[in-house]
C-alpha cells in the first residue's frame, strides 16, 4: 500500500473520530474543543471522565446520529474513541 | 533511593534503578505477575512515587498555578490526576494531586520525586511551605478485577466500592491511611499512603489476599490501557499533543504553567502523534525509525514484550495524518500494525464488585 493509500485509510478513522468528539461535545455540553479529545483516550473514569449517565446519553446520541444501537454492547466499545468509531462505522473494523 | 519495603521483599526480587528510586522490578517472574495484576489481585510497592506536601495560606493558589488541570476546590475527599510543565510546555511530571484539609499532597510517577521536588521549589512564588514527605510516608497499591475484595478483608469493604477518585483518611492497625481509589491499569485499583513504620506490616498482611507484582508487570499492563508512563513517553522536545496526554490538561482552565505553549503546539496542529503498533520480531528500541515504502514517518517511543497480546506492544510517535489504528508500517525492518486503545480490554470491566 502506498503512503497516500495509507493517509486515506487513516483519514476515513480520523473523519468517524471526529464526528464523534463533536457529539460528545456538544451532547454533554462540554466547554472543550473537540479536537482537544485524542482518538486514544479513555472515555471513562480516567480520561474523558464521562460516568453512568454520559453512557446512555450517548447511547441515545449514537443510535440518532449514526444508526447504531449500542444498547447491549459491553463497555469495552467505549475504551476511546477510535474503539467506539469501528462500531458505528464497521468498515474500520474491516481494514484494522 | 531504596524501597523502605526492601527488607520484606522476598530475597529473589530483582531491582532497578528508575529516576532517583531503587523499585522491585519483579518479584517471580513477569508473566506470573503480570496474570496476577490482570486475573485476580496483586499488591504494588510504589515506595518510587515520590510524595510532596504544599501547605501555607497560598498552597491552592500554588497548585492552580503549577498543575494543568482545575484543583481549586480539590477537596480532602477527592484526588486527580495531573500534568506539571514548565513554560515551555514540556511535562516536567505526571502527579496524583490529593486534597487536604491544609493543602495538597503530590504523589509523582516513579522515580519522578526529586525532580518534581525541584520543579516545585523552583516556581515558588507564592512563598508556600514544600515539604518531601517521601521519608515518612510510602505508597502501597492494590489492583486487579479483585481487588476489591482485599480491600474488604484487608480495611473495610465499603472502602472497595468509593467512586473512582474518591480519597478517605481511615486507621489500619492503629495507623493513618490516605485511602484512594485511583488505578492505572483499567483494573479496579486502590492506593494506600501509610506511615513507613507500619509500611512493612501492611505490605506482609496484603500478601496474605493478594500477590506481588513490581514494577515491569505495573508498566506493561499500564501500556495496554494507553496509560502513560512519563520516564518512557516524556521525549526530548515532545508536546503534550503528540504525547496525546490532552486529557491530563484542562486548557479551559485561565491560567497555569506551560498553558500558551500547549496551546500554541495545539492550534499549530501537523507535527506528530502517538500511535500504539503490535506485530514484528523482537522488540524495537526507542529511537528505532517508523516507514512507510522507504520513508520515514517517526519513531519508536517505547515497546515491550505484551503478556497478554503474546506479541510485540510499542507505541510509535509518527506523522499526524498516518497516526490511526489498522494500518501496516514498518518498524526497523519488520512489519507491524497500528492498534486501537485500549489494546488489552481489562477484566474489571465485565467484573461487578459486590
Amino acid at each position: 500500500m502506498t503512503i497516500d493509500e495509507l493517509r486515506a485509510r487513516a483519514a476515513e478513522r480520523q473523519q468517524t473520530c471526529s464526528q464523534i468528539k463533536k457529539m460528545i461535545v456538544s451532547r454533554l455540553d462540554l466547554e472543550i474543543d473537540p479536537d482537544w479529545i485524542t482518538d486514544d483516550q479513555p472515555l471513562f473514569g480516567r480520561g474523558l471522565e464521562l460516568d453512568s449517565l454520559d453512557v446512555l446519553e450517548l447511547y441515545v446520541a449514537i443510535e440518532a446520529e449514526f444508526g447504531v444501537a449500542l444498547y447491549d454492547s459491553e463497555m469495552a466499545v467505549f475504551g476511546s474513541v477510535s474503539r467506539l468509531a469501528e462500531e458505528v462505522n464497521p468498515a474500520l473494523r474491516a481494514s484494522a | 533511593m531504596a524501597s523502605v519495603l526492601a527488607s520484606a521483599h522476598p530475597q529473589q526480587t530483582v531491582y532497578g534503578q528508575v529516576g532517583d528510586a531503587t523499585v522491585p522490578l519483579r518479584f517471580s517472574s513477569l508473566d506470573e505477575e503480570y496474570k496476577v495484576l490482570r486475573e485476580r489481585a496483586a499488591v504494588l510497592d510504589l515506595g518510587g512515587h515520590g510524595l510532596i506536601e504544599i501547605t501555607g495560606p497560598d498552597a491552592v493558589a500554588f497548585a492552580q498555578r503549577v498543575l494543568a488541570r482545575d484543583v481549586e476546590y480539590l477537596t480532602s475527599d477527592r484526588c486527580m490526576m495531573t500534568l506539571l510543565l514548565d513554560a515551555d510546555g514540556q511535562v516536567v511530571d505526571q502527579v496524583l494531586a490529593f486534597g487536604r484539609e491544609d493543602g495538597l499532597l503530590l504523589e509523582s510517577s516513579c522515580g519522578a520525586g526529586g525532580r518534581l521536588l525541584a520543579h516545585l521549589q523552583a516556581n515558588n512564588d507564592e512563598g508556600v511551605e514544600i515539604t518531601d514527605r517521601s521519608g515518612d510516608l510510602t505508597v502501597l497499591g492494590l489492583e486487579g478485577p479483585y481487588a476489591w475484595g482485599v480491600v474488604g478483608r484487608l480495611i473495610d469493604a465499603e472502602l472497595a466500592s468509593l467512586p473512582f477518585e474518591s480519597v478517605v483518611d481511615t486507621t489500619w492497625n492503629g495507623a493513618d491511611v490516605v485511602f484512594a481509589r485511583t488505578g492505572f491499569t483499567g483494573e479496579y485499583g486502590y492506593q494506600m499512603i501509610v506511615p513507613v513504620e507500619h509500611a512493612a506490616d501492611l505490605w506482609r498482611q496484603s500478601l496474605e489476599h493478594a500477590q506481588a507484582a513490581g514494577q515491569e508487570a505495573l508498566e506493561l499492563a499500564m501500556l495496554e490501557v494507553r496509560q502513560p508512563i512519563p520516564r518512557h513517553e516524556v521525549t526530548e522536545g515532545a508536546t503534550v499533543v503528540e504525547i496525546g496526554a490532552n486529557w491530563l490538561v484542562d486548557v479551559t482552565k485561565d491560567e497555569f504553567v506551560g498553558r500558551e505553549a500547549v496551546l500554541a503546539a495545539f492550534e499549530a496542529g501537523g507535527g506528530r502523534r502517538t500511535i500504539g503498533f503490535s506485530g514484528g520480531e523482537g522488540v524495537p528500541a526507542p529511537g528505532t525509525r517508523v516507514w512507510v515504502n522507504g520513508q520515514d514517518i517517526g519513531e519508536v517511543v517505547h515497546a515491550v514484550h505484551s503478556v497478554g497480546l503474546g506479541a510485540t506492544l510499542g507505541l510509535a510517535r509518527v506523522d499526524h495524518d498516518l497516526a490511526a489504528a489498522g494500518l501496516e508500517l514498518t518498524v526497523g525492518g519488520t512489519e507491524v500494525t497500528t492498534l486501537t486503545s485500549p489494546y488489552i480490554v481489562p477484566k474489571s470491566w465485565s467484573i461487578p464488585i459486590i
